[in-house]
């Protein structure tokens, strides 16, 4: 059994598939965690991004039926993204309701709304085409995996850095990290501490809504209700697993990533292991790895505490 | 002393007034819900009057429907009790479906190896539920004083995982899986509870329901006044709104925020026994996606119920009302998941007031106290 | 005569029932420094976040250089010229000096062009600072540095100075006027200097005006005002208590020699030469490995009150926090009477007797979404009670709610507590109220050791008084009592020893009998040698 389970992993991690769809579920991850980032940087654990996905890829695959277009599509949900994230922003940085609370509930508005639409509307949908870059996709192993994806996934590769350098080379990135560590000192400095968490959430709201588009139109082709699965949970894990740095979440997405193109890449190279311990293992393995490493790293100070002016 | 009747009526004319204003609030944010919801239906090519009238029919109108939605009240209550002990004590449990489904799945191994039947067994089920519930938070209470992992993310997580797990378990026949030879490998489900395992069911005026229903309302009671009438229940209030002051007061987080963690599982995974045994969901046997949003929708009624037992009964039962009245939909060819927004718009529309109220009562008290602190 | 730089007409604000500022004038001129001087609660603050555009006045008008304004928010406060330092609460931590520096500013981020920036205005005041520092690494007057820095490298006309004092050594108040002087000397700026303690505005200021209950009550120049006057202005009688005095800053009253230990408290170290609480080299770090406690010493026998003077950040919450269960050592021990409680372990201290009346009152202090009885009974709640030792032993899990409303309602009885009734939420209460709140129930405990940190801060002068008072009272009864403060004045006051705390531990240590205000203010400066030369 150990030994099957050895050399299971040896196949895998010389298979070409391995990278490529790893990279692929990873960049998933990775598109929700740039905004989950920036919005637990700004102090929310934004647990809405779930609902934001998923009413990205509801959205995505509606933009696509009606126009034809990957990018409308993508577009489209990047919009239903970012209405589900400001719902949550108002919700809990103006009327200052819990924000587990409202995260919760919007995922499961969404996940009704988007299994009812779907029900009665019925979207049609497709993968968007395969880009090869070219030269890069040469590279033995990674090539394929890095440049030779559907399209939409290249658009990740400018977001990580934009987001870098949204928060550490920017005015509102200095505000960001400000509010989601001392929201009075950020106040008395003239800064609106809960615009700034609105705003964070936002973008946490667009990235997400990209991401389950990518998840639709880049990587599944069809909507349904499971498309996101927790996905949306899994980034927040690797955004705190990453000690609240990009690196470090970027890292998290790659890993938990991994975990999950095991469970698709094991069978495919002719290892018959049950696939629903593999489907939890993205899970466990999450789980895992925040319990031996997480609590080793600073959060941001004032992380999941509603600001309201003159209550402390 | 110097107080008039002039001046008490003044107070008693801000109550009503107060009164009004607070009902005010309540009542346009459901309006606006609902509103929501009716255009989300119309945009759909729905009709509001029949859907509404097939939800009263699914029920409560129809023959034995209050029956069948007391028997979805259940599980939907224990879950909400569960959810307000922890919320007491602060602490956020996102993950009762999947504790209510590992404690469905306990029992069911539990009721399917044991071989024999009776009440003992029936006991033992419940047993059962109660401690799978328990592990299954108790994991998250771990993780969180040991590893200061939050609870939020990692109670969500094993959602995901209890699914994967029991599923693993109901394609194993030394696990879950039904072993009679017709049924091999067709279908993943369990075998069926024998009948001497089942929970009694009561007919009142042809409604039928299981009799857990009063162990649910006396369990309701219970948590209610454990919660007012203890010194538990006070220090468990204590850790949820002020734990550093309650660690110098003598709480320890770990034991008492383990504890309202664990409690809550318990909560959930009877929920699922009850389920299992009571013949409302599944027809006595485990499937695939057992809980059905039950974990979910219970934590919404103690939302709804504002965190207290007592009002959650209610709640409970208007929600398994927007569910049992859901089954009754297709025939107005609107689908069944308009109950799942309506529920999830009024839950939204319901958290708006207390906090506009509360954000608006501190800053009273605070602009009263600011310059004489 | 020119206009003045900045004019307050008329300013009335009222919050509820409170008025805070009732028709206020005030004129802050180019080239002076202004005292504003008045006890807490005298309406200063509110004027002040008036003109920086906190608070927005119910009447009255503002001129900025003559011209009628109306300023909404800081940022508009910024545009005219007019800058803040504040008390508390403007600088995070985590990010440099130079961020916290250009925070909020409506610019580019530039960090080579800020960091110069801080540099050149660190040079022209004499503040040196490291502009790549993080502001947690730094100390208490660093802190204040950068606070300055912030608000002078927009070049306003008009700078607000609001307590500056409270986070500073004697010595390093002294600099922080020379650099207000040259403010104003040089740059003709205006300044105003908020401020509850006489000595500094005598000292510092060139104009004062009072304030008392919302409204000004005088107007002096500095050159002819004296100490009891302006006493007797701002409490609104003349002033003869001791603890008074201390409320209002004023050291010099301790240097008289009237000023003897009471009696009691030779009596009751005599005969108990045993102290009652004893640390022994109690060290801590902080989450971010930082040390918080340094091996830190200190012993209090019954019915005396020893007093920690030192500048905040040097360990004093770490003390409390000690003592209060809520910090775990690395090594050392704390012994109170025969127990050894172990630090860190939830209610250990307070089981072994140990009542603290913490500084964060807010969040160790009380629970302020729990009623005025509940917070009375935080500790141990009454359970009821039959005579028969089974039922009661039973019984030991319920809580007697008839008990504890009757409880409450003695002790806001005996403590004068102001509330609506033992039901009300402990957030409806005034800070004065909660705080009795908390001292009624540290104790009514019958406690062995009272730690007492910050305990009047916020708070009015009758509040103050009655805290006094109260520590007083539970030392005469044999208490030891612990006062950990960052007003010297307080310690100066009410404690029969003085220990001074610099860098998570005790430097220092003096007797009321041979005090020596100057050596106290170069030991909480750090300066071991030079003090024991």
């Amino acid at each position: 059994m150990v030994g099957d389970f050895f050399s299971a992993v040896g196949d895998v991690l010389s298979s070409e598939t391995t990278y490529s769809s790893g990279w692929r579920l990873a960049v998933a991850l990775a598109f929700v965690a740039v905004g989950e980032w920036i919005a637990e940087r700004a102090g929310t654990i934004n647990i809405s991004v779930e609902g934001s996905m998923l009413a990205g890829a509801f959205a995505a695959a509606m933009g696509y039926d009606a126009s034809g277009s990957v990018a409308v599509g993508l577009l489209i949900g990047a919009a239903a993204g970012l209405l589900v994230g400001a719902v949550q922003a108002h919700f809990s940085h103006n009327l200052t309701a819990n924000q587990f609370v409202v995260g919760l509930t919007l995922n499961i508005l969404v996940l009704g709304l988007a299994s009812f639409l779907n029900s009665s509307l019925k979207p049609e949908t497709a993968t968007a085409h395969v880009f090869e870059v070219p030269g890069l996709v040469e590279i033995p192993l990674l090539g394929p995996a890095l440049f030779g994806q559907p399209w939409p996934l290249y658009l990740l590769y400018p977001l990580v850095p934009l987001a870098w350098w949204l928060v550490y080379r920017t005015r509102w990135g200095l505000e960001v990290r400000a509010v989601g560590e001392n929201p009075q000192a950020a106040d008395v400095s003239s800064i609106d501490v809960n615009a700034r968490r609105r705003q964070a959430i936002y973008f946490a709201g667009i990235t997400s809504g990209l991401g389950g588009g990518y998840l639709l139109l880049g990587q599944v082709g069809w909507f349904e209700d499971a498309i996101v699965g927790g996905q949306g949970f899994i980034a927040i894990a690797a955004v705190i697993f990453g000690g609240w740095t990009l690196r470090g979440a970027m890292l998290g997405c790659l890993l938990f990533g991994s975990a999950n193109s095991f469970r698709l890449s094991l069978p495919a190279v002719g290892h018959p292991l049950n696939s629903e311990l593999l489907s939890s293992l993205p899970f466990v393995l999450t789980i895992c790895v925040m319990a031996l490493f997480a609590h080793r790293t600073r959060e941001p100070q004032s992380l999941a505490r509603p600001f309201i002016r003159g209550l402390r | 002393m110097t107080a008039t009747s002039a001046g008490a009526g003044d107070v008693r004319y801000d109550r009503a007034r107060e009164g009004a204003t607070v009902l005010g609030i309540y009542l346009a944010s459901i309006a606006v819900a609902l509103v929501a919801a009716a255009l989300v239906l119309l945009a759909t090519g729905g009709s509001w009057t029949s859907v509404l009238s097939a939800l009263l029919d699914g029920s409560v109108r129809g023959p034995g429907r209050w029956g069948t939605t007391i028997g979805v009240a259940i599980p939907l209550l224990l879950v909400a009790l569960g959810t307000i002990v922890n919320s007491r004590g602060g602490l956020v449990n996102l993950g009762q479906e999947g504790q209510l489904f590992v404690g469905a799945a306990l029992g069911t191994y539990v009721a399917t190896h044991i071989g024999t039947g009776g009440p003992g067994v029936l006991f033992l089920i419940m047993l059962a539920g109660v401690a799978g519930g328990a592990i299954w938070a108790g994991i998250a209470a771990v993780l969180r004083y040991q590893r200061r992992m939050p609870e939020v993310l990692t109670t969500l997580l094993l959602v995901f995982v209890a699914s994967q797990a029991v599923g693993y378990g109901l394609k194993n026949k030394n696990l879950l899986l039904d072993p009679t030879p017709d049924q091999a490998n067709r279908n993943l489900i369990s075998e069926r509870l024998r009948p001497d395992t089942r929970l009694p069911r009561l007919d009142w005026f042809g409604n039928e329901f299981p009799m857990t229903a009063f162990i649910a309302l006396l369990l309701a009671i219970l948590v209610a006044l454990v919660l007012r009438w203890t010194i538990v229940g006070f220090r468990l209030q204590m850790l949820g709104r002020g734990p550093r002051t309650a660690h110098r007061a003598g709480v320890s987080e770990a034991r008492y925020g383990g504890l309202a963690l664990v409690v809550s599982g318990a909560f959930c995974g009877l929920a699922g026994a009850f389920m299992l045994a009571g013949g409302d969901f599944g027809n006595y046997r485990l499937t695939p996606n057992y809980p059905v949003n039950i974990g979910w929708e219970g934590l919404l009624v103690a939302l709804v119920g504002r965190n207290h037992p007592l009002v959650s009964i209610p709640v409970a039962f208007i929600f398994a009302g927007l569910r049992t009245g859901s089954g009754f939909l297709a025939a107005t060819g609107v689908d069944r998941d308009i109950t799942k927004v309506v529920q999830a718009l009024l839950v939204l529309a319901l958290l708006v007031p207390p906090a506009i109220l509360f954000v608006r009562d501190r800053r009273r008290a605070l602009a009263a106290a600011a310059d004489r602190v | 005569m020119t206009s003045p730089a900045a004019e307050l007409q008329g300013i009335t604000k009222r919050f509820g029932a409170v008025v805070a500022c009732d028709n206020v004038d005030l004129a802050l001129q180019r080239g002076e420094i202004h005292g504003i001087l008045g006890e807490n609660g005298a309406g200063k603050s509110t004027l002040m976040k008036v003109l920086i555009g906190l608070v927005l006045p119910d009447a009255g008008a503002i001129r900025i250089n003559g011209e009628s304004r109306r300023i909404g928010d800081p940022a508009e406060a910024a545009e005219l010229g007019i800058g803040m330092v504040h008390q508390h609460f403007s600088l995070v931590e985590p990010l440099t000096v130079w961020e916290n520096v250009i925070l909020g500013e409506p610019i580019r981020l530039d960090a080579a062009a800020a960091k110069r920036r801080v540099g050149e205005i660190s040079e022209r005041y004499g503040l040196a600072i490291d502009p790549d520092e993080r502001i947690s690494d730094l100390s208490a007057g660093l802190r204040q540095r950068v606070e300055i820095i912030k608000c002078l490298r927009r070049d306003p006309a008009i700078v607000i100075l609001d307590e500056p004092t409270s986070v500073l050594t004697p010595g390093e108040s002294e600099q922080l006027f020379e650099v207000l002087r040259l403010v104003v000397e040089r740059e003709n700026k205006a300044v105003a200097l908020v401020s509850h303690k006489l000595d500094e505005v005598l000292a510092a200021t060139d104009q004062i005006t009072i304030m008392r209950a919302g409204a000004v009550v005088d107007r002096r120049d500095t050159a002819d005002a004296d100490a009891p006057g302006l006493a007797r202005a701002m409490v609104g009688r003349p002033v003869s208590l001791r603890s008074e005095g201390a409320a209002l800053g004023h050291i010099e009253a301790f240097e008289d020699d009237r000023l003897a230990t009471g009696p009691v408290v030779e009596a009751a170290r005599a005969t108990e030469p045993q102290p009652v609480l004893s640390i022994r080299g109690a060290t801590a770090r902080g989450r971010d490995r930082r040390t918080l406690l340094d091996g830190l010493s200190l012993d209090v026998h019954p019915g005396e009150i020893v007093g920690v003077a030192g500048v905040e950040g040097n360990g004093q919450a770490a003390l409390s926090d000690l003592l209060s269960s809520l910090l775990p050592l690395e090594s050392g021990t704390v012994r109170v009477r025969d127990e050894r409680p172990l630090p860190g372990r939830p209610g250990a201290m307070a089981a072994a007797g140990v009542a603290v009346v913490p500084a964060d009152r807010h969040e160790s202090g009380c629970v302020l979404d729990m009623t005025v009885a509940e917070n009375l009974t935080l500790v141990s709640p009454p359970r009821p009670r039959t005579g028969r030792a089974l039922l009661d032993r039973a019984g030991r899990a319920l809580l007697d709610r008839a008990g504890r409303q009757a409880h409450a309602e003695r002790l806001i009885e005996q403590f004068g507590i102001q509330t609506p009734g033992a039901d009300a939420p402990m957030w409806s209460l005034s800070g004065g109220n909660q705080q009795r709140v908390v001292l009624a129930r540290e104790l009514s405990g019958d406690p062995a050791v009272l730690v007492a940190a910050q305990p009047t801060r916020g708070l009015d002068v009758g509040a103050i008084e009655y805290v006094s008072e109260r520590l007083r009272e539970a030392a005469a009864d044999g208490v030891a009592v612990l006062l950990i403060s960052t007003e010297l004045e307080e310690v100066l006051d009410l404690a029969d020893r003085i220990v001074v705390i610099f860098r998570g531990r005790i430097v220092g240590e003096m007797d009321r009998a041979n005090l020596d205000v100057e050596r106290l203010g170069l030991l909480m400066s750090g300066a071991q040698e030079a003090a024991a030369s």
